[in-house]
């Protein structure tokens, strides 16, 4: 790595209970190939102890260091500073949005924890079930299936990162919105298979609150994809119901 | 984690009235187009006299009924988008229950409204 | 559960503020705006075509006054509010059913250029009728 320094200036949200927002002032010797979380975790380390925030592993796994840089959803620990600014810049760091602010930039994201609960989203599912649009992995027709019985089961690509809900502009009106990590959640395990789901997603607050407005898949840092998914979800609604009124349920 | 109770049944907004939105929305386009251009277009002035409104009604006899069925299906268009953008704001139950019968009653009388101009203007019934 | 907190939103203002919103979010923007403008048009315009049932001299009273500069650019705005809409409609009805979600946004910017021609289409026209 270079030792190329850079000056930087990071305002950085503020907020402790019921007192009002304020944003605090931070000037620090960077490297642009450091990581915007980096920073935030040298001013709390060298500058004020009382300064809030979350994450875990660094390398954009946990999901709990999403925050809102330049206005934009990022996953704190793998954007670089040198992507969101230059030399003698700014950086502006606030919380996500759509989540109630615990204190300064981390967020209570039950919301959502709670609705990956409700469409009963799993930690893996099978291959065949979860195709990627766009340049992801490609299942089913390129993996070999396992000559016995039983299926290949992978990882879910969603690390509950909330950025979505946060970029969503209808989360924030919306508290009750499943939101797009959880109907990605529900697509995955495809209505077909899991008709419980239905009523789930069939409702003013799962499929029909979404205005395509495409800043979750945007935003998303694991390629999961929400807006595709939500749309397909759509399309599998629309084919049930026009299977159930056909009476071949 | 129990499951949280948000998932109680609550349509709301089903598959029925969106394809029914998105239907609408495509079938007044072809006529809202049409629209434009006869009245900035075709029309020598913009059909902008009521000599002229009257004869194109009367020239061809399919246009009122064109008309009457673009009516219909804007106004029917408008009240479910503009449910839908209130549904963003998670109205009360009762709240949304007041909504629907105002724009029910909207849609009514302004497709009833609009058929009865339609009727007038071309002369049928005297 | 605990007694819900209030979220980290400014609400509907956060429809419609553009910031660090990308291109489907714009296409959201401006669908909702011109969905209500048009919206408010159509519910005036009847109200207005009401003159027609008053015979022949209010109606042409009224576009008499109507044909105002500032009027008719307000009706070149409907008709780019209209024509905005309506493909963008056509967009959004194609991928909610999964058709195409791959190229929203080349769709977006398919039905901005096909809005722009339009539009231009008839504002030349009405300048040369008026
Ligand atoms: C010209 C053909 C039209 C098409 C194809 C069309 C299509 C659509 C579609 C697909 C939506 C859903 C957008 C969403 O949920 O995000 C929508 C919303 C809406 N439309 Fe239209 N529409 C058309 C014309 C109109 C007209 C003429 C009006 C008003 C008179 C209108 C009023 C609305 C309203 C109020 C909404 C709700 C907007 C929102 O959810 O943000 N539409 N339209
Ligand atoms: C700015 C351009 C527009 C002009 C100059 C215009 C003018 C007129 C005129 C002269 C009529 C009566 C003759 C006819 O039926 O063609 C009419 C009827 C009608 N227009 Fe428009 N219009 C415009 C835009 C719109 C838009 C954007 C909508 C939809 C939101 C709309 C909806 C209607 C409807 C539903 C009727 C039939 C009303 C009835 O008699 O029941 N118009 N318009
Ligand atoms: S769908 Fe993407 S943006 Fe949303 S929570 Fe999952 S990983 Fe994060
Ligand atoms: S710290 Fe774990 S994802 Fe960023």
């Amino acid at each position: 790595m270079s030792d190329e320094k850079w000056t930087v200036t990071f305002i950085v949200f503020r907020k402790k209970d019921e007192q009002p927002v304020r944003y605090d002032t931070f000037t620090l010797e960077v490297s642009p190939n450091e990581y915007v979380l980096d920073a935030v975790e040298r001013i709390w380390a060298f500058h004020d102890r009382s300064l809030v925030f979350a994450h875990a592993c660094h390398h954009s796994t946990c999901g709990a260091c999403g925050m809102r840089v330049n206005g934009v959803e990022r996953l704190t620990c793998i954007t670089p500073i040198r992507e969101v600014t230059r030399n003698g810049g700014t950086v502006r760091v606030e919380p996500l949005r759509n989540f109630p602010v615990v204190s300064d930039l981390a967020v209570d994201m039950s919301r959502l924890y709670q609705a990956m609960d409700v469409v009963h989203a799993q930690a893996v599912h099978p291959l065949d079930a979860a195709p990627l649009e766009g340049d992801g992995i490609r299942p089913p027709r390129q993996v070999p299936q396992p000559e016995e019985e039983g299926e290949f089961l992978r990882l879910a690509d969603c690390i509950e990162c909330g950025l979505c809900v946060s970029a969503c502009p209808v989360a924030g009106t919306d508290p009750a919105y499943l939101g797009p990590a959880a109907l990605a959640g529900a697509q995955l395990q495809s209505i077909a298979r899991n008709p419980d789901l239905l009523s789930v997603v069939d409702c003013a607050e799962g499929v029909w609150r979404c205005h395509s407005a495409y800043e979750c898949t945007a935003v998303c840092p694991s390629n999961v994809q929400p807006g595709w998914r939500i749309m397909d979800l759509r399309r599998q609604v629309v084919a049930q119901r026009i299977k159930a009124l056909l009476g071949q349920r | 984690m129990q499951n949280a109770p948000l998932s109680a049944p609550k349509p709301g907004e089903g598959a029925l009235l969106w394809t029914l939105k998105i239907f609408s929305g495509v079938l007044i386009l072809l006529i809202l187009i049409l629209h434009f251009l006869v009245n900035h277009y075709w029309a020598p002035n913009g059909l902008l006299s009521h000599a002229e409104v009257v004869a194109y009604y009367q020239n061809y006899p399919i246009v009122p009924f064109m008309e009457g069925f673009f009516l219909i299906f804007v106004v029917v268009h408008s009240l479910l988008g503009v449910r839908s953008i209130a549904l963003d704001l998670r109205p009360a139950p009762r709240v949304l229950r007041g909504l629907d019968v105002l724009l029910l009653a909207i849609g009514l009388i302004a497709s009833g409204y609009g058929i009865w101009l339609l009727i007038r203007v071309t002369g049928w019934g005297g | 559960m605990n007694e819900p907190k209030k979220l980290h939103s400014r609400g509907v203002l956060d429809w419609f503020d553009p910031r660090g919103r990308q291109v489907g979010g714009w296409g959201f923007i401006i669908n909702r705006i011109s969905a209500i403008g048009l919206t408010i048009y159509l519910y005036l315009h009847l109200v207005m075509l009401g003159k027609l049932a008053q015979g022949p001299e209010a109606f042409d009273a009224f576009i008499a006054t109507a044909k105002q500069p500032l009027i008719l650019f307000g009706e070149l705005l409907v008709i780019i509010a209209g024509l905005y809409h309506g493909l963008n409609g056509i967009r959004i009805a194609l991928t909610s059913f999964g058709v195409a979600v791959r190229y929203q946004r080349a769709l977006l910017i398919a039905v901005v250029l096909l809005t722009a021609a339009g539009s231009l289409f008839f504002a030349i026209r009405m300048l040369s009728i008026h």
